[in-house]
């Protein structure tokens, strides 16, 4: 058995993510917008007698990193030196790919080219030749369709043929007389550090310091030749030369392109006159708004059957498990109060989770999710924000872990740790099942319309948390945007039924761990001390809510309240899980709905004023865990708990205290 | 064959770029991503300020700084191929 490691790199978006999953059987997220993969992954495929390491790199448009993504791509092709790189080609875009060509060929790693999306270019009448490729930049190319699967075996025999030819010569760009002395000389003084030289390819990273790369500056800080290095470095005109190399770059390409791709001219087609319609000035923000209020009226609509079809599958069992009046009564407590109570109460709410990700993927494949982020770019500029920043927002309406490392693609440092404090504030799959219990059971004629103002009520206080962390803690201007704008795919119901189910069966998967144990240790503390009543105020659980509760007590949020509020910090479904455990002290039949409208303490007001506590008051531990990793502090990560529960209890307070009086005015 | 700044052109309208006036690492950007003298965008929409542009068929969107910064030739428009020089 031989071992090999090949790495998928190449521009934002061209499908190198869909590649890696059809080549080692991984389900890693996959989306139309540029982004997606932020993060290096691995995975095994088998070819004969050789075992395949393939690591999916995230997306970069050349060698020099702008953000932190893009390092990663950058460092592993440069530092880890895999044993072929695939560069991954969108085909209906050829051109712009060469780029990233030139400076991987300059590096010299054994290169395999995947002209992916290879279909569509012939669809649309793109002839790419694919043997005048191989002779004029020397690389092998593949035709592949990675959504089909198709080409992907040829491809790896061929990143395998490409990793046993050797030597691999640095296919070179001349540069010019005056630019190839600089790199000469740059070259001879790289040479005079064997070390280095043999760490680095001298004539490319003499090329990429005169390019003014600061990251491969670093790089070469501590060797002994660094002195002379920097010093020849001080007497070229970098600005000069950096835009002088570019423009060689695109003559080569431009005197290549005709020779190998004669129709790749691009003419405007239909998804000019899409893009001027969603993001006109006027009705862009409309629209998407009107898209989100459908969202949540069709999450409603759709999951209901679902809903009472779970419903009576669990009231069926709460009655036959009391009717059986098995022994001993405390496992039945357990059973009943514990697992059905705590964890049935949660699992009712899936079908809304899961519509809400599959609505949610539709947005993502089919190109819409960029442009959301122009749309609210003057806004979010207005505040201080650059318009990418909306997409982490987005995405975090699914789940703030993946939402936050999204941030990744956000270039300046300032910009990104606002994003990712801000990003707690967007409404996850996790607190829909609280909104649609407590909408559900006070507000039953406009559950949808409440839950959408909630979603909305996230992004405002978002955006104003953004405004305020930008005139006080961090302050700055926001990068300028720069971003490209996906093409519109017409998203096919197979593929967006697989990415629901992949980020849906994380929360089936919660719920079989954390909530489960969660569910179990409220009711634990409502049973014990052994001996007292169910859930009253005796129990540890009733103890311990009578001494939060004059926390609460402002809010109007009784006891059970704030023990479901402490027990859902693991995990916002548990605040509904706990109260399905904690409610579970009446009568046998009586559902966790009909329970909550009875209490005397909880009216529309009070249960609105809790939603939007839940909403706001602070990331789970998942979340904080990602926010401590990605800003690289406590600090922040607490911070974000602070902030979020003093925002959080400001609000509901407002709300508790002003919507009476102002209804009662009318 | 006066240059002026891309954010000047109107929807719809075609043009070379002559020259990109910005900082260094974002003059690499811009050449990684297809912007760079010589190449022909064609402006999708541009009424918030910032605009989509599209270039060598990939569409970027560009806040309005950074518009001002890339020149444009708005008479190149009668030229029929990208690569005739």
């Amino acid at each position: 058995m031989k071992k090999i490691r090949i790495a998928l790199a190449g521009n934002p978006n061209v499908g190198k993510s869909t590649i890696f999953n059809a080549l080692t059987g991984s389900r890693q997220h996959v989306g139309n917008w540029p982004g997606v993969t932020v993060e290096k992954k691995s995975g095994y495929a088998r070819l004969g007698e050789y075992e395949i390491e393939i690591v999916d790199l995230p997306g970069t448009y050349s060698l020099t990193a702008y953000s932190l993504d893009e390092v990663v791509a950058r460092d592993f092709i440069v530092e880890e030196k895999p044993d072929v790189v695939v560069h991954v080609v969108d085909a209906t875009n050829f051109e712009r790919n060469l780029y990233l060509t030139t400076q991987l060929m300059e590096l010299g790693v054994p290169l395999v080219m995947a002209l992916n999306m290879a279909d569509m270019a012939e669809k649309a009448g793109t002839m790419i030749n694919r043997s005048s490729i191989k002779k004029f930049f020397e690389v092998p190319v593949v035709r592949t369709v990675g959504s089909k699967g198709e080409g992907l075996d040829e491809l790896l025999r061929t990143a395998i043929l490409e990793s046993e030819t050797s030597p691999h010569h640095e296919h070179a760009i001349g540069y010019g007389d005056a630019i190839e002395r600089s790199i000469s000389d740059l070259g001879a003084a790289i040479g005079s550090d064997p070390a280095l030289a043999a760490r680095y390819p001298p004539r490319w990273l003499a090329i990429r310091l005169l390019e003014g790369d600061e990251n491969v500056k670093d790089k070469i800080r501590d060797s002994p030749a660094a002195q002379k290095i920097l010093a020849l470095l001080e007497q070229s005109d970098l600005d000069r030369t950096e835009a002088a190399m570019a423009d060689r770059r695109y003559e080569v390409i431009a005197a290549l392109l005709p020779q190998v791709c004669t129709t790749c001219v691009k003419e405007m087609n239909s998804s000019d006159i899409i893009d001027q319609v969603i993001t006109n000035r006027y009705v862009g923000i409309p629209i998407f708004l009107a898209l989100m209020w459908g969202a949540f009226q069709l999450t409603f609509a759709v999951a209901t059957p679902f809903m009472t079809a779970i419903d009576e599958l669990f009231a069926y069992c709460a009655t036959a498990l009391a009717e059986s009046g098995a022994e001993p009564a405390w496992l039945m407590s357990l059973l009943g109060d514990g697992i059905i109570g705590g964890l049935g109460s949660v699992i009712i709410f899936l079908p809304n989770i899961f519509i809400l990700l599959f609505l949610l993927s539709l947005l993502e494949d089919s190109g819409y999710l960029a442009r959301a982020a122009f749309v609210m770019d003057r806004l979010m500029y207005a505040i201080g924000l650059p318009g990418k920043s909306f997409i982490p927002m987005l995405i975090g309406f699914g789940c703030n872990v993946p939402a936050i490392m999204a941030t990744r693609t956000i270039e300046d440092k300032n910009d990104r740790l606002i994003t990712i404090l801000i990003n707690p504030f967007m409404s996850c799959g996790a607190r829909l099942p609280v909104f649609v219990l407590l909408a559900g059971v006070f507000f039953p004629a406009n559950a949808g319309n409440v839950v959408f103002v909630l979603y909305v009520l996230g992004i405002v206080v978002a955006i104003a948390s953004a405004w305020l962390f930008r005139k006080t803690l961090l302050p700055g201007r926001p990068a300028p945007f720069l971003m490209e704008m996906p093409p519109y795919r017409l998203p096919t119901f197979f593929t967006s039924v697989r990415h629901m189910w992949d980020r849906g069966y994380m929360y089936i998967r919660k719920a079989g761990g954390i909530i489960l144990a969660g569910a179990l240790i409220v009711w634990f503390l409502a049973t014990f001390p052994y001996g007292v009543e169910y859930g009253s105020a005796d129990s540890y659980a009733g103890m311990l809510g009578h001494l939060l509760q004059p926390l609460f007590a402002p809010l109007g949020f009784d006891w059970k309240i704030a023990v479901a509020l402490l027990f859902g910090f693991i995990a916002k479904e548990i605040v509904v899980g706990s109260l399905g455990v904690l409610y579970g002290a009446g009568e046998d039949e009586e559902t966790l709905s009909a329970a909550l409208l009875a209490d005397p303490s909880l009216g529309p007001v009070t249960a609105f004023a809790l939603m939007v506590f839940v909403l706001l008051y602070m990331p789970c531990i998942a979340a904080l865990a990602v926010i401590k990793k990605e800003t690289g502090s406590w600090k922040w990560a607490l911070f974000s708990v602070g902030y979020g529960i003093a925002v959080a209890y400001i609000l509901a307070l407002v709300i508790v205290h002003t919507v009476p009086v102002l209804s009662g005015g009318i | 064959m006066a240059a002026l700044p891309l954010l000047f052109l109107s929807p719809g309208a075609e043009a070379t770029v002559t020259d990109v006036r910005a900082g260094h690492g974002m003059l690499c950007r811009l050449a990684a991503m297809g912007i760079h003298p010589d190449s022909r965008v064609s402006v999708v929409c541009s009424d918030r300020g910032s605009l989509i542009v599209s270039v060598a068929g990939s569409r970027y969107a560009l806040s309005r700084g950074m518009a001002m910064k890339i020149l444009v030739n708005s008479a190149g428009g009668s030229i029929p191929c990208r690569f005739s020089k």
